[in-house]
């Protein structure tokens, strides 16, 4: 379905009509994005088509309490990312994390940034991707999620706070926790690389 | 460690660089599975009326409880004073006594 020719107002109206083929326009005109949030916030062990459909059932449940207060993917976006948090909380904790974790290109990575000043070679940015998500997921899901999207997705304070429901204060404050962690973190694993 | 936030911002900026799968394609039959358990199981109007059937016919069914209990407790004082009575009724005595 071309993007110009959505007539989304008029969609959401058929929706809560109970219109099954509006429905299905509505989910196969807000996958990408759904898709892509669940992608970058993907907890360990679920499937992102699970999770995907999870996400579309909440934004059909809670159908009638979206006002047009604000835009209706942001609201989407919205309940992605907190269905997100919420899967993550549900995890139990990883065990302690050990160099042994680590793929040897991660581990590669991990060395240069750790012990040089010298940028990571091209031909690893796909192992930093993964030992930064592997750091993240190291810290609660509210600090993972604020560092994920302050420095990996680059998203202003006020993007965030309208992402998540939390005020730019709260923001700020945990991303500033979320680093405190993160530094005692790289403290221990170049600890114990020395050892 | 003094310099973390640089070696954290050396590595976050390798890794935005990294190639990401683009692929939004959906899954055969998603939006249709998505829509008809959305729309299909969602009947908040049906499930309201029967939740409040059941709940009306709980009451009902204690009401009618109460009262074939109550019933009952009256009809087994009524039968046992009639009972008491005929206790007290001794047909052979009542003979006897009739032709001494």
């Amino acid at each position: 379905m071309a993007e110009e020719t959505f007539d989304l107002a008029a969609c959401l109206e058929r929706v809560r009509q109970r219109d099954q083929l509006a429905a299905r326009q509505l989910v196969e005109h807000l996958y990408p994005l759904v898709i892509r949030i669940v992608r970058s916030h993907l907890p360990r062990r679920v499937a992102e088509e699970d999770l995907a459909q999870e996400i579309f059932l909440k934004m059909f449940t809670r159908l009638d309490q979206y006002k047009g207060a604000v835009a209706f993917t942001h609201w989407v976006s919205r309940i992605a990312v907190t269905t997100c948090i919420d899967q993550l909380r549900a995890q139990k904790r990883r065990p302690e994390f050990r160099w042994a974790d680590l793929s040897e290109k991660e581990a590669e990575v991990l060395d240069t940034v750790l012990t040089s000043e010298g940028e990571v070679a091209v031909n690893d940015h796909l192992a930093a991707r993964e030992l930064v998500y592997k750091l993240l997921g190291e810290l609660k899901p509210d600090d993972r999620l604020v560092l994920q999207l302050l420095d990996l997705e680059q998203h202003s304070v006020a993007e965030i706070s309208q992402m998540t429901g939390w005020n730019p204060s709260l923001v700020k404050v945990r991303a500033f926790r979320a680093r405190g962690k993160l530094k005692k973190l790289f403290e221990e694993l170049q600890r114990k690389e020395r050892s | 460690m003094k310099d973390f936030e640089a070696k954290w911002q050396r590595l976050v900026t390798a890794a935005r660089q990294a190639p990401v799968a683009d692929d939004v394609e959906m899954p055969f039959g998603f939006a249709t599975r998505v829509a008809a358990r959305a729309l299909g199981t969602a009947r908040p109007g049906l499930l309201a009326v029967l939740g409040r059937f059941s709940v009306r016919a709980l009451w009902l069914a204690c009401l009618l409880t109460l009262a074939s209990v109550a019933v009952n407790y009256l009809g087994a004082a009524w039968s046992g004073t009639d009972e008491a009575d005929q206790s007290y009724f001794d047909p052979i005595s009542e003979t006897l006594g009739g032709e001494s």
